[in-house]
């Protein structure tokens, strides 16, 4: 059972932001109880929703003069638990923090809100010939300040990279409430260490990024894409390293395996991928207009040495859409499949993608699972989606371990636990299988710095005992991407 | 106190470790005459000589070939350790764009293993060549081909480090995406040896592009070529870099397009018609080269400054250096920031330094020394970072290097 706030904590809180932002009614808490990754719940004390960097400052000194958690929260669409509250923490919303202070045309650079969705920056600075080039999956309504907690990554990733590289500088409020501004364009990066390229990616445990200044790209002349059917997955792995080491620079590449072609094609998402179809992949270039048929031509030969059934060529926007359709609807469509469904978020070195497919593939059998995979194949970043039925106990065991062998078996090929969905609570547990005792201490190491007595985000990241779910039935597995 | 601890590190290190010549230029950077020089040939001896230090209190001052470093008063006594013995390329997968080598491995050689396969690492500071695997990531320098690859600190995907008190710290992995942790990495790129010393770095690398163009535009001055160098960068197609430079020979304005033959003459088209000029092209490798190194032919002066503003305010930048009479300039016109290779008999450094300084930082800008005579107080000429920024970047100094023998932030 949670324990309330003390009324005086929750008075001085009103008077910060207004009574109205300020959230105690369990019912209204239940919202906040989990992110994308509903495997983990647990209701927050209370949940405030300041609208301003002194605000969340002022909030953030009376929260930690108090000694209460704080446990900063964007949109909620995280999917390891990082926005999951601790037993006495209070949940930070940026819902609220929702402006783009400044576009500047000239020097390319935006300043946000955290709470200012993704998709909604690309769309105001698109009159401007620009736009944000990071597009995580859950880009339309995942929020800026989520984006840097997580370091977030996204299909077209491939070419562009991820957030780290579009931030620029930050404001941030600290322990205690303290405002600090970190780098920006124009002064001199080399005055002191990457403390921007630091807390991109702290997921939310050194403090709360308030204003985000940005670096945003020209709209691309051009796109071409490309879908390639194969009979199994692992020849469409091929394809994608033999095009990657061919010197083509795809914008994205994407796999969709055969299990998920059969979940979208019995979905109201049917794209019309052929159904005994083993894999298909979703070759996407973007660029000067000049150059893409010649890049598309080079792709497509690649497919079909590597045996493809065939390879369609977008001819219009909205044949485009059709072709993107199955990878962006996969999760959806899986519903239909089975009740419930894990999504794993590994990477691996691209040439290990095809053994490391058939070793998923293994698991899946040895433990009679559904495995379906949906991924960024164009930089080896995995999304095994392990489908079950969480009613089965049994099963639900089951799940735990094909995932953990999973996670082992990237790790074993010289990957990692996680691309693009951060550690948060889920994969604390993976930890260890990448990182020795002198590198976790190194990184608690740096959360001091920011955080020393560590009221921001505990039980996070580091695999300690803090922030664990109390009891087994706090945890029931997730669905969603 | 000058003191040669060569017999003391004998006991510790093998004989391959000594030997090893001063580079020319490091005394004068340094500001001391350096007389000890160590060279681990491997991570567990530059663990092993870091012990060492800290239990010693010497200090440790890293370099790759020595020939670039900043100026700085390392603590006293102190020993030069060179990455010379680590030097091997670890790991090459061509078809996983990734490649892992010993901190010690000149660039040059990396260039040559990687043309093999038709890949490169797409980074062009000034005499990149010259410099090693490890200088480069601990200077973090990109140079201007940042603006069409990106960061160097956004392609360093691993490395192993060496903290100040001899703890090894295996950091990032040889995957391109990867979010398992806090990024410490990230601040050991461009911590110039502050904080640990990198002993091998993982980077992500190249297709080489098809065509590498370069357009040219000449003139007398180069506040001639600024609109034109603005209306390129802030054009609809992103070419690999702008470059606008003055030297004795001129100004010009030097803009790279890579890509397949027809996309680059498609963007060099479309550049044409944006800012109604028409380039000077050079296609041939030899000829480009002639442009990019004069660019940059101030490398040796003794009085070296960098500066930077907002990419839009470089012509006022350009107009604030230009007062300075005799000097060579190079500016990363995406990246707002400029290069001033100042002439070495300019009458009163201090204050032509301070005046400088002065104009700069009221633009909101910064400055920071490349290369200052011996007698010149280097630290006076630094833009300060901001107070919360130093006493947060301290507090990873201390967390990593606890006994302060790496250099001293300063």
């Amino acid at each position: 059972m949670t324990r309330p706030l003390p009324s005086t904590v929750v008075s001085d809180l009103a008077e910060i932001v207004g009574h109205e932002h300020v959230i105690t009614d369990p019912e209204r808490l239940l919202v906040y109880e989990s992110d994308g990754l509903t495997a983990y719940r647990r209701p927050p004390r209370a949940v405030v929703l300041p609208s301003s960097t002194e605000e969340i400052s002022a909030v953030v000194e009376l929260l930690h003069s108090n000694s209460i958690e704080v446990i900063p929260r964007g949109a909620g669409t995280g999917l390891s638990g990082g926005a999951l509250t601790t037993p006495e923490g209070v949940i930070v919303g940026t819902a609220r923090m929702n402006r783009i202070l400044k576009i500047d045309v000239e020097n390319r650079i935006a300043i946000a809100q955290p709470g200012v969705i993704n998709a909604r920056l690309t769309k105001a600075t698109n009159p401007y010939g620009l736009y944000y080039a990071p597009d995580p999956s859950s880009q339309s309504t995942c929020t800026l300040g989520g984006n840097v907690a997580e370091n977030s990554g996204g299909p077209h990733c491939l070419k562009y990279g991820v957030t780290a590289r579009y931030v620029t500088g930050l404001t941030v409020v600290l322990a205690g409430g303290r405002i600090v501004k970190l780098g920006g364009v124009g002064r001199d990066p080399y005055s002191t260490l990457d403390l921007v390229g630091l807390f991109v990616g702290s997921e939310g445990c050194f403090g709360i990024a308030t204003e985000i200044e940005i670096r945003l790209l020209p709209i691309t002349e051009g796109v071409r894409t490309l879908l390639g059917i194969f009979e199994s997955v692992e020849s469409a792995g091929r394809a994608v390293t033999k095009i990657m080491a061919s010197g083509l620079m795809p914008a994205a590449v994407e796999i969709v395996d055969g299990p998920t072609i059969e979940a979208v094609e019995a979905s109201v998402f049917a794209a019309g991928y052929p159904l005994e179809a083993g894999a298909a992949l979703v070759i996407e270039f973007d660029g000067t207009e000049a150059g893409l048929d010649l890049d598309a031509d080079r792709a497509e030969k690649c497919c079909l040495e590597e045996g493809a059934i065939e390879v369609q060529r977008a001819t219009d926007p909205e044949h485009r859409v059709k072709l993107w359709r199955a990878r962006k609807k996969a999760f959806g469509a899986m519903g239909r499949i089975a009740p419930d469904l894990l999504v794993q978020d590994a990477t691996v070195p691209r040439t290990r993608l095809p053994e490391v497919l058939a070793g998923i593939d293994d698991i899946g059998n040895r433990y009679g699972l559904k495995i379906a995979n949906v991924f960024h194949a164009g930089d080896g970043n995995l999304h095994p989606n392990i489908l079950f039925d969480r009613q089965n106990q049994n099963e639900l065991e089951l799940v735990e371990l094909a995932s953990k062998e999973i996670m082992q078996l990237c790790v074993d090929a010289g990957g990692t636990i996680t691309g693009e969905h951060g550690v948060g609570v889920d994969k604390r547990k993976y930890m260890t299988l990448v990182h020795g005792p002198a590198e976790l201490e190194a990184m608690a190491a740096a959360k001091r710095v920011f955080d020393p007595a560590s009221l921001f985000n505990p039980g996070k990241v580091l695999p300690d005992a803090e922030g664990e779910p109390s009891t087994e039935s706090d945890k029931i597995l997730a669905m969603g991407e | 106190m000058r003191v040669d601890l060569t017999d003391s590190l004998s006991s510790i290190l093998p004989g391959e470790a000594f030997g090893y010549s001063v580079p020319s230029s490091l005394s004068a950077a340094l500001r001391t005459d350096v007389e000890t020089i160590v060279a681990p040939g491997s991570v567990e001896e530059v663990a092993i000589l870091l012990q060492w230090a800290s239990d010693q209190g010497v200090g440790v001052v890293p370099i790759g070939t020595g020939e670039h470093t900043y100026p700085r008063y390392p603590r006293d006594p102190f020993i030069v350790l060179t990455a010379s013995r680590l030097n091997e390329i670890q790991h090459y997968e061509p078809a996983d764009l990734t490649m892992t080598a010993g901190a010690g491995v000149s660039i040059r050689d990396l260039a040559t293993q990687m043309a093999i396969h038709g890949q490169w690492l797409p980074f062009d500071p000034p005499d990149v060549r010259n410099r090693t695997l490890g200088g480069l990531v601990a200077t973090g320098l990109s140079g201007p081909l940042w603006a069409g690859y990106g960061q160097l600190r956004n392609h360093v995907l691993g490395a192993t480090i060496v903290c100040g008190n001899g703890q090894i710290l295996r950091l990032g992995g040889k995957v391109v995406k990867n979010v398992a942790g806090f990024d410490i990495l990230k601040p050991m790129v461009g911590s110039r040896g502050e904080l640990s010393i990198i002993t091998s770095a993982t980077v992500r690398i190249f297709p080489l592009p098809a065509v590498d163009r370069l357009l040219v535009l000449e003139a007398t001055d180069i506040s001639e070529l600024v609109p034109t160098a603005r209306a390129v960068a802030t054009a609809p197609i992103m070419p690999a870099s702008v470059t606008l430079s003055a030297t004795s020979n001129g100004s010009r304005l030097l803009v790279r397009l890579h890509g397949a033959q027809v996309s680059v003459d498609s963007d060099q088209k479309s550049l044409e018609k944006h800012t109604s000029v028409s380039f000077e092209v050079r296609d041939t490798p030899e000829d480009q080269s002639l442009m990019l190194e004069e660019i940059d032919v101030g490398i040796n002066t003794e009085l070296a400054v960098r500066v930077w503003a907002l990419p839009s305010q470089i012509d006022v930048l350009l107009d604030v250096l230009k007062r300075v009479p005799g000097v060579s300039l190079n500016a990363d016109v995406y990246g707002g920031s400029v290069r001033a290779y100042l002439p070495e008999h300019l009458s009163d450094i201090e204050s032509s330094l301070k005046g400088l300084q002065k104009d700069i930082e009221e633009l909101g800008g910064s400055i920071r020394a490349l290369r200052i005579p011996a007698e010149v107080n280097v630290p006076t000429y630094f833009t300060k970072p901001l107070v919360d920024e130093g006493e947060l970047a301290s507090g990873l100094k201390r967390a990593f290097d606890p006994q302060s023998v790496l250099w001293g932030i300063g």
